[in-house]
């Protein structure tokens, strides 16, 4: 059995802190929540990008953790793009296992908005395949774009759709202090309304990039929460070689993988953090995830079952969308905000009687997926 | 072309040119489609680095074995179009071609939209690579060794049996070793052809408007296949089609066109050379400080195809939002080509969509950040060897010094300019006629090593403002002893 202890967030934001700064104190905010000493950490996951345009140019951030710590233990740093933090935390579950470790510290961050935004796209783009879809201008936007047109075409789902995920994340953002859009009032005009950037998707289609940090402590003690199922998936890198466009498979698998471990089925999930790297993603997964069959994504958003005072809220942190997207820290900010949500610490985000909650990470467009369930402990 | 390599069985597809099925170890047959379908679009209205312009469309193409693309173009189709890319109609015709991976499938898809540049097993062919001088593939000074291989690969499953490899370095360099360092070498060892070093021809006079050219036998008795790296040129804007042309006349030659104005002259070398295709290497390219090794690599994935070199030269030009070389001008007034791309047939890659910037080469720089160039027009030689003086003094601090190469100097490129240093003969008379006093000239008969030396002395004392008797004494002395090391 793993658990969970602590967890800890920085803000979502673009401001220009160190990393370490960041991931000081995010990692301070964990050892407090989960009352452990950094003496008893036995291994650290670490997961960046390892950007070269943001001035800091650290490439080899284990060691960089190893100084900051003062600590000699097994360190890895484990770069998967977007989905770096889930693949982060689903290698410390599989070390805490195999090594019966009693501690072991995740940490995913990001500077990544620090240069003009011609490098950051740069940087982004290198997570897409170079000589079929970088060289014919696949930018992600566009990537994303081509499959929820695909999707549109082949189901009943429309611009409408997307905008209301979009609009149900930013309501979600506004409660919450670490998202990027808190406070920030986003209404269905102004995400209809917003630039296309790549036709179908407007601008409040796609997440926004910034900076951020967050850790979890997982642990062999028993503690209120359990990691009951932690898989990791892989798909072709290219999403135009898939068979199916308009389904990924890497989350399929992962899901299946966790539920199995779980014991579970996706009924039985209370609440999820969805990867919604661009809106069309979040209905897709919906149906990946087995929350609805397929085709019918849109459903979920127009009836408002997946609104936080729905059946079954998802992204109540505000979701990449709204929260910010820092590349490698959103898969460990997933779990920050679930751990919230089984505490009852949610604040005005709080959803009740939860008993699990699952968190969806996706590197590139659907290339590796992992998917943790949590759950109450008994 | 949608290209898939599929497992004998059929069961596994990759997207890459793998040449054994890994599950069963078993054969892998290419599935090769030029017909597709769009069957989703996307307008994307946002810039990015290597797609500066907007906006674009990106479609997505799917073959009659459901295999899919995507492709980039600035024309709006509707779902359910055809896309197929048709064969040039037009002699001047310039193909692009985005390889992906596989450049023998590329190259000969290209080849085949100019109608196979009418080749025929009888044909004697004689390929013209660029070898400037010695550099490894990677760092892409030189013509990459697999396109050369694609190249006698697909002539000689045309059944072409009579190919040589011909070419000679910068002057200044040696060719063998060039070539060798380059792979060309080991391309020719393996197909069992030949390589002729240029530089030790026969040559056979030509004349246009009264200026004669030396040039190659080979060059005038075989069919020629130009396969020029594309590149940047600090002298001239890019080297490309028309630049790789001038290593086919001999050293005189190369030197008197220069004297004579390179820009002019170009022109009139191709004038007198019979058609040839010319296929642009892209494959990396080369960007910033070109065409030698102070260059870098560009990784463009391209190839640039036509028989005509002046619409090819311009169309790449066009591509890498670079100004357009003032030869390409000439030589279009002359009627050796085109160079309005606006009127050229542009087949394969949209030129819109390919335009992405490469770095431009810089007039004045020199390998050493405290020296800078006065380059009238050199010579290959002297601009050779004056990169090569600058490029051993790296890492040593100094005064600036202005190092003054070329005939084509005027008062205007001097003003303002101090510690001026002339090099080869026709800097040092030019400044002479100007009435511009150099604090040093440097003959270029003078050895290497006392070459090097004195330009050292002179960078490394700002208060120097002439060469001494002395200085030259010393220079020789020091060269000496180093030569004797060296033999010992």
């Amino acid at each position: 059995m793993v658990y969970i202890k602590g967890t800890g967030m920085s803000k979502f934001d673009v401001s220009q802190d160190w990393s370490y700064e960041r991931i000081y104190d995010c990692v301070n905010e964990a050892l407090d929540s989960g009352n452990v000493s950094l003496e008893d950490i036995d291994a650290v996951f670490i997961s960046s990008s390892e950007a070269e345009s943001n001035g800091e140019r650290q490439k080899h951030t284990a060691p960089m953790i190893s100084s900051m710590l003062k600590k000699k233990i097994p360190m890895l740093t484990v770069p998967a793009g977007c989905c770096g933090g889930g693949a982060a935390l689903w290698d410390a579950v599989s070390f805490q296992k195999v090594n019966n470790a009693r501690n072991v510290l995740v940490i995913g961050f990001e500077k990544l908005v620090a240069n003009i935004s011609e490098k950051a796209t740069d940087e982004m783009l290198r997570g897409g395949e170079r000589i079929y879809e970088q060289a014919e201008g696949l930018i992600f936007p566009a990537q994303n774009a081509l499959v929820a047109q695909q999707y549109m075409m082949k189901y009943d789902a429309t611009s409408d759709d997307l905008a209301l995920v979009a609009l149900k994340n930013h309501e979600n953002a506004f409660d919450n202090p670490k998202a990027r859009f808190y406070k920030k009032k986003i209404t269905l005009e102004m995400i209809k309304k917003s630039p296309v950037v790549a036709s179908p998707l407007r601008l409040f289609d796609c997440s926004i990039p910034c900076n951020g940090a967050a850790a979890a402590i997982i642990s062999k003690d028993k503690t209120d929460i359990e990691i009951a199922g932690s898989a990791l998936s892989t798909s072709k890198l290219s999403s135009f070689e898939r068979e199916n466009i308009t389904s990924w498979n890497s989350t399929i698998n992962a899901a299946k993988t966790a539920y199995e471990q779980a014991g579970i089925t996706a009924k039985n999930i209370d609440i999820a953090e969805v990867h919604d790297a661009f809106t069309p993603v979040e209905l897709i997964s919906y149906e990946d995830l087995g929350f609805c069959c397929k085709g019918e994504g849109a459903r979920l958003i127009r009836e408002g079952t997946v609104n936080i005072n729905g059946a079954f809220p998802t992204n109540t942190s505000g979701g990449l969308k709204a929260k910010g997207h820092p590349i490698s820290a959103t898969g460990v900010s997933q779990i920050y905000e679930l751990v919230l949500q089984l505490r009852n610490q949610a604040g005005k985000r709080q959803v009740d009687n939860i008993e699990y909650a699952l968190a969806h990470n996706i590197g590139g467009a659907g290339c590796v997926t992992t998917v943790h369930i949590l759950r109450k402990s008994q | 072309m949608i290209i898939r390599w599929v497992s004998e069985d059929g069961k596994r597809k990759w997207i890459y040119p793998i040449k054994r099925d890994i599950y069963t170890k078993g054969k892998i047959v290419k599935q090769v489609s030029k017909k597709a379908k769009v069957i989703g679009i996307t307008k994307v209205n946002i810039p990015s680095p290597m797609h500066p312009i907007i906006p674009y469309y990106v479609l997505l193409l799917e073959d009659e074995h459901s295999n899919r693309i995507p492709k980039k173009t600035m024309r709006e189709y509707k779902i359910g179009e055809d896309y197929e890319i048709s064969l040039a109609t037009t002699d001047g015709a310039v193909i692009i071609t985005k390889i992906k991976y596989d450049v023998y499938e590329y190259l000969k898809e290209s080849i085949e939209l100019l109608h196979n540049y009418g080749i025929s097993p009888e044909d004697k062919i004689l390929i013209k690579p660029s070898i400037i001088e010695p550099a490894y593939q990677y760092q892409s000074v030189t013509t990459n060794p697999e396109l050369l291989d694609a190249l006698i690969t697909y002539l000689k499953e045309k059944g072409i049996k009579d190919i040589v490899v011909a070419e000679q370095a910068m002057l200044g360099n040696d060719t063998m070793a060039s070539a060798k360092k380059a792979g060309i070498l080991d391309v020719c060892k393996k197909h069992e052809i030949s390589f002729i070093d240029l530089a030790k021809s026969e040559y056979i006079e030509k004349t246009y408007d009264n200026f004669n050219f030396r040039i190659a036998r080979e060059i005038l008795e075989r069919k020629v296949i130009n396969l020029p790296v594309m590149k940047t040129n600090s002298q001239i804007v890019i080297s490309g089609a028309m630049e790789n042309m001038l290593r086919i006349v001999d050293e005189e030659t190369q030197k008197k066109m220069f004297k004579n104005d390179i820009e002019k002259t170009l022109p009139k070398l191709i004038k007198v050379v019979p058609e040839f295709l010319s296929i642009g290497d892209a494959t990396i390219g080369l960007q910033a400080q070109g065409p030698t090794l102070l260059g870098e690599p560009a990784f463009l994935n391209m190839l640039f195809l036509s028989k005509d070199p002046v619409a090819l030269d311009a169309v790449f030009t066009e591509a890498s939002m670079l100004k357009k070389p003032h030869y390409l001008k000439i030589a279009d007034v002359l009627g050796v080509g085109n160079c309005d791309t606006e009127k050229i047939e542009v087949i394969g890659d949209e030129l819109e969509a390919i335009k992405c910037p490469l770095k431009a080469a810089e007039n004045n720089a020199s390998a050493h950040t405290n020296m800078k160039l006065i380059d009238g027009k050199a010579n290959p030689y002297i601009f050779n060897i004056a990169l090569k003086m600058t490029a051993k003094l790296v890492g040593l601090l100094g005064e600036e010094v202005n190092l003054v190469i070329g005939s084509f100097i005027t008062k205007e490129m001097l003003q303002k300019k101090s510690r001026l240093v002339a090099y080869g003969k026709d800097a040092i008379e030019q400044m002479e006629k100007l009435g511009v006093k150099a604090i040093a000239e440097i003959p270029e008969e003078m050895g290497d090593i006392e070459k090097v030396i004195l330009l050292k002395s002179i960078l490394q004392n700002p208060n120097k403002e002439n060469i001494t008797v002395a200085d030259n004494l010393k220079s020789k002395i020091i060269g000496l002893g180093m030569k004797v090391r060296k033999k010992f």
